[in-house]
């Protein structure tokens, strides 16, 4: 219902304080697309969503099959990998200012390898790197549970069968162990990539999405023209369009996932 | 080396809520504070009614939490195994709700709040949280949780005279234990770390939530304050770590329990 009302919103020009609400048609759209700010603000949600996705589950596999062997200490590093994931993505990124601030706790560490110093967040695709590393390190420990749940379900006797018939380390994993956890990992990546779209408190609390529009994304946008522009008709067609994007890239993943996905029986 | 990716920051923050506005401007930085300051914390609670912050929290997220156990049994079992009329397409949307970011109806939602009246009360906290939020990720949890469960329990408890309404809470209920269990945690963790609902629908600093009254330490001339931030951040990590570590094992069960298939 609430989207409905989204889709009729960004059809209206609307001033929040003065209340003033017109039927403009596609106005609001044609203003975004032809402005400046949207393309680059389109690209950094781009990348922001690829990047985030791709390493998110990248990392967590790995980190996972670490965890699966037995090792000294697993528990400790499971705890401190699931840490942060409990701690508030305001008080991780506030912390993460903390460390990323010139003259800061990254800076001196960079120096020892005698770097210039690097301004981590003022610039643009680092900066985006930077933010997705942030967002990463908080959220990660949650997938590598579930791709340890997933690791472990594995069927051992097929693991010891392929061993049996000769088959080396890397020949076991991707043949036996990949197909058999990759319904988890699909479902941990699409999770991931809707997820991605909602980054906020990050952005907000590290760039304030600046320099410029340099480090905005789409939901950092909207909450910038309807709350701090008061401009409610452009942010609801940003919502929309944010909408759309969500709906092609999650049912655009859905259609290939027999492709990704083996032995799907649901 | 990897752990320290992780902890490490943690470490820096709880360093860094000891020292003097002095030692934390400094560079090179020092690691370990070369003079406690305390009353970094005590700061914490006289530039904001923190305590009060505190219990805002506390208490939206218990609301949300018995809301959502609630609102999701119910709707679950109902999908399970009473199905009304069109179930599977209020259920298709329901799962749909899911999908949406909250960024995407906030201004809505917002025009609803202000016309309720409610911009600074606890209501758009816990109930536009819950039935938009927590509500439809917690019933498909419990959905899958009481088809699992056999079907003859009831038809026997029903030849035994019992009533539909005691079935579902004498019988089902209580044998869907664990997935309860991890929708509270879910909904619970949700409502503890929501930033942009409060940053939207409240003004009154009393009012704030703890993420919210995070981001507020800032000196006259918007520099932040870094140490006593550090110390009002420690303060809201902690308690949640200290559940962590007596309930370690239950949270983590908790979670994938709900989140992966069987």
């Amino acid at each position: 219902m609430t989207t409905v009302q989204s889709i009729w919103l960004s059809l209206n020009s609307i001033n929040a304080l003065s209340g003033a609400t017109k039927f403009v048609g596609m106005e609001n759209y044609v203003n975004l697309v032809t402005g400046d700010r949207f393309p680059l603000v389109f690209t950094n949600t781009v990348f922001f969503v690829a990047a985030f996705s791709i390493l998110n589950i990248a990392v967590a596999m790995g980190i996972a099959l670490l965890l699966n062997n037995r090792l000294r200490g697993v528990n400790i590093f499971r705890a401190a990998v699931f840490i942060p994931a409990l701690v508030t993505m305001v008080a991780w990124a506030l912390v993460s200012r903390f460390i990323l601030q010139p003259e800061g706790l990254l800076d001196f560490l960079v120096s020892f390898t005698g770097a210039e110093e690097i301004p981590w967040l003022r610039s643009r695709w680092l900066t985006l790197t930077v933010i997705v590393f942030v967002q990463l390190t908080k959220n990660v420990g949650i997938n590598v549970l579930l791709c340890l749940a997933g690791l472990q379900a594995v069927d051992r006797e097929l693991l010891e069968a392929a061993e049996t018939d000769g088959a080396g380390r890397w020949a076991r994993f991707r043949h036996v162990t990949i197909p058999q956890v990759s319904p988890t990992l699909f479902m941990v990546f699409l999770l991931t990539v809707v997820a991605s779209f909602k980054v906020f408190e990050v952005i907000l609390i590290l760039t304030n999405g600046g320099p410029g529009y340099e480090t905005n994304v789409l939901s950092f946008m909207i909450y910038d023209e309807a709350f701090r522009r008061h401009d409610f008709g452009e942010a609801s067609a940003l919502a929309v369009i944010l909408l759309l994007m969500i709906i092609v890239v999650s049912s655009a993943l859905w259609a290939i996932r027999k492709k990704l996905v083996y032995a799907e029986n649901d | 080396m990897i752990s320290f990716v992780f902890l490490g920051p943690i470490l820096w923050m709880v360093l860094g809520s000891v020292k003097s506005d002095a030692e934390i401007l400094s560079y090179p930085p020092t690691f370990f504070p070369s003079e406690f300051k305390w009353s970094n914390y005590a700061q914490v609670f006289e530039l904001q009614p923190f305590a009060r912050q505190f219990f805002n929290s506390v208490f939206v997220m218990a609301l949300v939490c018995v809301l959502t156990v609630i609102v999701s049994a119910c709707a679950g079992y109902a999908f399970a195994r009473v199905k009304p009329l069109g179930s599977s397409i209020l259920f298709l949307v329901l799962l749909s709700a899911t999908f949406i970011p909250p960024e995407a109806t906030i201004v809505p939602l917002f025009q609803l709040v202000t016309s309720l009246g409610w911009i600074d009360t606890y209501y758009p906290l816990v109930i536009i949280t819950v039935f938009l939020h927590s509500a439809p990720i917690a019933t498909f949890i419990l959905r899958q949780a009481y088809l699992g469960l056999p079907k003859e329990l009831g038809e026997s408890a029903r030849l035994d005279g019992a009533s539909d309404l005691r079935i579902f809470l004498t019988i089902y209920t209580p044998l869907v234990r664990p997935s309860l269990a991890a929708v509270v945690v879910l909904a619970g963790w949700h409502s503890w770390s929501q930033y942009l609902e409060p940053l939207i629908y409240l003004r009154d600093t009393e009012m704030f939530t703890v993420p919210l009254a995070l981001t507020q330490f800032y000196d006259p001339f918007a520099g932040p304050m870094w140490g006593i931030q550090m110390a009002a951040t420690t303060l809201s990590v902690l308690p949640v770590l200290v559940l962590f570590l007596f309930a370690q094992r239950h949270v983590i069960s908790g979670l994938t329990a709900g989140a992966v298939k069987s």
